[in-house]
């Protein structure tokens, strides 16, 4: 065990802004979803287990499952595109790479809201893309790209990409090139350079990279709203019409913690797989 | 990291500290105001206008029910809200005494259910929700009633607000209901008419309804009336039929919470937006009704006989105002997650 | 082949961040308050912002938020990632999950539980709580990307140094600040962008003489997006990626 006033610094102040700001108001959270629902003061201070109650039904379970399936996508397809991505940006010499990393940022200092609407000028039946093909002659009818399944995941990639992407380049950027030359010195082929070196030592980018996409893009809904027509209901708007629209915060913080129950299971099934696979050690924080 | 503190206070402290001019914290939607009758105001009064902004009712709503001191002056909750609000106690009654304005209000539009007597509200903007259709796809003359939405040639064509309230309240006039009824039986009826209506959606939206109309991506469905006469500026084919079931009215209020720290300044602030040529100015910014009769009498004859924005009384007489539904507001939300997740 | 290759595959996906950016630019100079139909030519919407424009000051705001939470974020999702990974300690695996629920609590969750624990620590809300707040938000991402960068790294770099006599202090400044750079810095970046895109947490954490221009944005929903904000939105664009070209070919001078 070390024992210094750094090491004292260094946890104590993460641990005190942790359990301050994180650990107490998740408390509040669970604190009222055990609570009951008061249409006066919002929460009466009786014990009460309506609020899991309300949520077990069907309709949770398809909205969980509809928003973990959008979540799951967008995370492969982030993954996929930005890859390669990172990859070819951190081979790069270094102050191109500096440069590339901030021109890949800055679009995103503009508010997504905004963009969002840029992607639908691109998407609508008359809009920059439809009325390019038309006049090209390339298509008769207005493609139908707004409101569908597509869209949504190309909004949702749009928002995400960045979170996906800067964690694997920082962890692709301090592979060791040499190890890689040795293996082709050794006769490997290309591919398996690629699973047996390259995917291992870049793991933890990898797994850093899906999280960041992956449980945003779970509470995310305004995206799928807008592209997708909100034709469906995503987990946060379910949680977010029980604390707003219909001020039932018991029903809303059982949703919430609920969810996070189920994702803590899903990720510590996660890395005790991936510590059996002994995937380069990721195991040790599960 | 302390120096960072230290900045930032410096930025901060000098904001603060020059509060001590008269102020009014006005709590509103962006751009539901003319910045120019904000000016005008701070210039005539020497109160300064504080404005920040919400994006929904019920966002309003929450953020009032919580923080209960040192928050707003003037809101502007629409229809139902004023209802749920005073109901909490979360409103002040105004001193009409106050208000030398008041006369210019619509009598139409005051002493509705949702606060008799206009206790604690002055209503500010308002409008219908009805049908809008695209004349080039939509025969004006085929559409009387909401019911013509679920006719099967609309398929794939239509849009319907991403607003519980609203999509119910529709579908049970459709059925011979009050839009504010608290009846299971019935909602769980309308919610059974919206089954067979939900394959023809194209997209909910109660944002911007006229932004679907406008990109060809809808033909007809549910509108604010507002919304058809700002697509008007641009395209004439966009219309509001309304409905011989009558068609759902809202009103956005000023109001006074009972957090509010300066009174009078919201008083004044009340009262200036109540004058005549103050409603004008606004009404011409936004693009809505104003409630404000002398006002809207004053208005080019373009604008005031705009039937999308000023309905003639009989179909006003024939609509309806949303009124809070209490504890039904759950059994509404139960249906509607029942049919989003269909 | 293979250069041209990658080359295409990078222009592309500069392409697709790129292309709606540069729709929200030519739409800036849209005549119309209504729609995003093409209407005509017009300069007024960058004439209104240069006179007056109440997305002026929330612009400012934002920004002094987003600067300083980051900047915040980073220094201490540095320290916290390096303490989770360096050293054992009561709770650690229980603190690091919570890392996790932030990333994926839904925003009204956040934004709620965390005006609800102002109020009652007596916070009354407003800049400061809104800065707390952002620094909450932002933390988790920085932890996790300087952990990722981290986690790699051969645990002998640090008993080499040890066993030179560095202190604790002193490895992590000299040995693991160097090698951790790139991560950090991607760190920030994702923190400036949250912290910069945040709209339900921040709605529920300020009050009511401190607004941010997201919070104006998605209030404008209601009446249309005017082209106005996408007139701010391009001069904003334009000016980081001056901002960026400047320093990058200051430090390119300086080697």
């Amino acid at each position: 065990m070390v024992k210094s006033r750094f090491r004292n610094f260094a946890v104590g102040s993460t641990m005190l802004w942790i359990t301050v700001f994180v650990v107490v108001p998740y408390l509040f959270v669970v604190l009222y979803s055990f609570l009951e629902r008061d249409p006066a003061a919002i929460i009466a201070w009786n014990f009460d287990l309506a609020g899991y109650r309300e949520i077990f039904s069907p309709v949770f379970l398809v909205v969980c499952w509809y928003s973990l399936l959008l979540a799951l996508g967008t995370t492969v397809i982030s993954l996929l595109a930005g890859y390669p991505f990172a990859f070819i940006l951190a081979r790069m010499p270094r102050p191109l790479q500096r440069m590339g990393l901030l021109l890949m940022i800055i679009p995103f200092w503009t508010s997504s809201l905004i963009r969002t609407y840029a992607l639908i000028i691109l998407m609508k039946a008359n809009g920059i893309i439809n009325t390019a093909l038309l006049s090209l002659g390339l298509i008769e009818e207005p493609l139908n790209m707004l409101y569908t399944q597509t869209a949504v995941f190309v909004g949702l990639v749009y928002t995400l990409l960045p979170f996906m992407v800067l964690p694997l380049y920082t962890s692709i950027q301090k592979l060791d090139t040499r190890l890689i030359e040795a293996a082709r010195d050794l006769g490997a082929a290309n591919r398996h350079i690629f699973t047996r070196i390259i995917v291992p030592l870049t793991m933890p980018g990898i797994v850093a990279g899906s999280t960041m996409v992956f449980l945003p893009a779970l509470g995310l809904f305004y995206i799928p709203d807008l592209l997708g027509g909100a034709q469906t209901m995503l987990i946060g708007n379910f949680i977010k019409n029980q604390f707003l629209t219909t001020v039932n915060w018991p029903a809303g913080s059982a949703a919430s913690v609920v969810l996070t129950v189920i994702m803590c299971l899903f990720l510590y099934v996660y890395f005790l797989s991936s510590r059996k696979a002994h995937t380069s050690g990721m195991g040790d924080m599960a | 990291m302390k120096k960072i503190m230290v900045a930032f206070l410096l930025v901060i402290l000098p904001a603060l500290a020059f509060g001590a001019r008269q102020e009014v914290y006005v709590f509103n939607w962006t751009d539901y105001i003319d910045p120019d009758v904000i000016k005008q105001f701070e210039k005539e009064t020497g109160i300064r206008v504080r404005y920040s902004t919400y994006d929904s009712n019920e966002a309003l709503f929450a953020k009032l029910k919580i923080v209960k001191k040192d928050g707003y002056d003037v809101v502007f909750p629409s229809t139902y809200f004023v209802e749920r609000m005073r109901k909490l106690n979360m409103l002040k009654p105004m001193d009409k005494t106050k208000l030398t304005n008041l006369k210019h209000i619509n009598p139409a539009l005051l002493n509705k259910p949702y606060d008799p007597d206009n206790t604690y509200s002055i209503p500010y903007m308002w409008g219908s929700s009805a049908i809008g259709i695209n004349v080039r796809s939509v025969k004006e003359k085929d559409i009387t009633s909401w019911n013509d939405l679920w006719n099967p040639r609309y398929k794939g064509k239509v849009l319907l607000m991403d607003d519980v309230r609203e999509v119910f309240a529709m579908t049970l006039r459709s059925l011979g209901y009050s839009g504010n009824d608290r009846d299971e039986a019935h909602i769980r009826k309308a919610y059974e008419k919206l089954l067979k209506l939900k394959p023809s959606v194209k997209v909910f939206n109660s944002d911007s309804p006229r932004q679907p109309f406008l990109n060809n991506e809808v033909v007809i469905g549910q509108i604010w009336g507002g919304e058809v006469y700002q697509a008007n500026q641009e395209n004439p084919d966009i219309r509001l039929v309304y409905p011989k079931e009558g068609a759902v009215f809202w009103a956005d209020s000023m109001a006074i919470p009972a957090s509010v720290r300066n009174i009078d300044a919201a008083y004044r602030f009340i009262d200036f937006l109540c004058r005549p040529d103050v409603a004008k100015k606004n009404c011409e910014f936004i693009g809505y009704a104003t409630a404000n009769l002398t006002a809207q009498n004053s208005l080019d004859v373009r604008t005031r006989s705009h039937k999308a924005v000023y309905p003639d009384a009989e179909v006003l007489k024939r609509g309806e105002f949303q009124a809070d539904v209490g504890e039904a507001m759950l059994v509404y939300e139960k249906y509607w997650e029942l049919l989003k997740t269909q | 082949m293979k250069r041209a290759l990658r080359f295409i595959y990078l222009s592309a996906v500069y392409l697709f961040l790129y292309v709606p950016i540069l729709v929200l630019i030519v739409y800036s100079f849209n005549d119309t308050k209504y729609s995003t139909n093409w209407q005509g030519f017009t300069m007024r919407w960058y004439a209104q912002l240069f006179t007056d424009s109440p997305l002026k000051e929330a612009l400012i705001n934002s920004l002094i938020i987003a600067s300083a939470s980051s900047v915040f974020a980073t220094v201490l999702g540095t320290l916290g990632a390096f303490a989770f990974y360096r050293y054992r300690f009561l709770g650690r695996k229980i603190m690091y999950s919570f890392i996790y629920i932030v990333m994926m609590s839904p925003d009204i969750v956040m934004g709620i539980s965390l005006l609800m624990f102002f109020i009652t620590v007596g916070l009354a809300p407003g800049p400061f709580t809104l800065l707390l707040a952002h620094i909450t938000f932002c933390l988790p991402f920085v932890v996790v990307t300087v952990y990722s960068r981290i986690s790699g790294f051969d645990r002998t770099i640090i008993d080499v140094a040890k066993d030179l006599g560095a202190s604790e202090l002193q490895m992590f400044r000299h040995i693991m600040l160097p090698l951790l750079m790139p991560a950090i810095i991607a760190g920030w970046l994702l923190s400036f962008t949250l912290s910069l895109d945040d709209v339900v947490v921040s709605f529920f954490t300020t009050g009511p003489s401190f607004e941010i221009l997201p919070l104006k944005i998605y209030s404008m929903v209601r009446l249309g997006i005017k082209p106005e904000i996408n007139a701010l939105s391009a001069m904003m664009f334009l000016l980081s990626l001056v901002t960026v070209s400047v320093a990058h070919l200051v430090t390119k001078e300086n080697r």
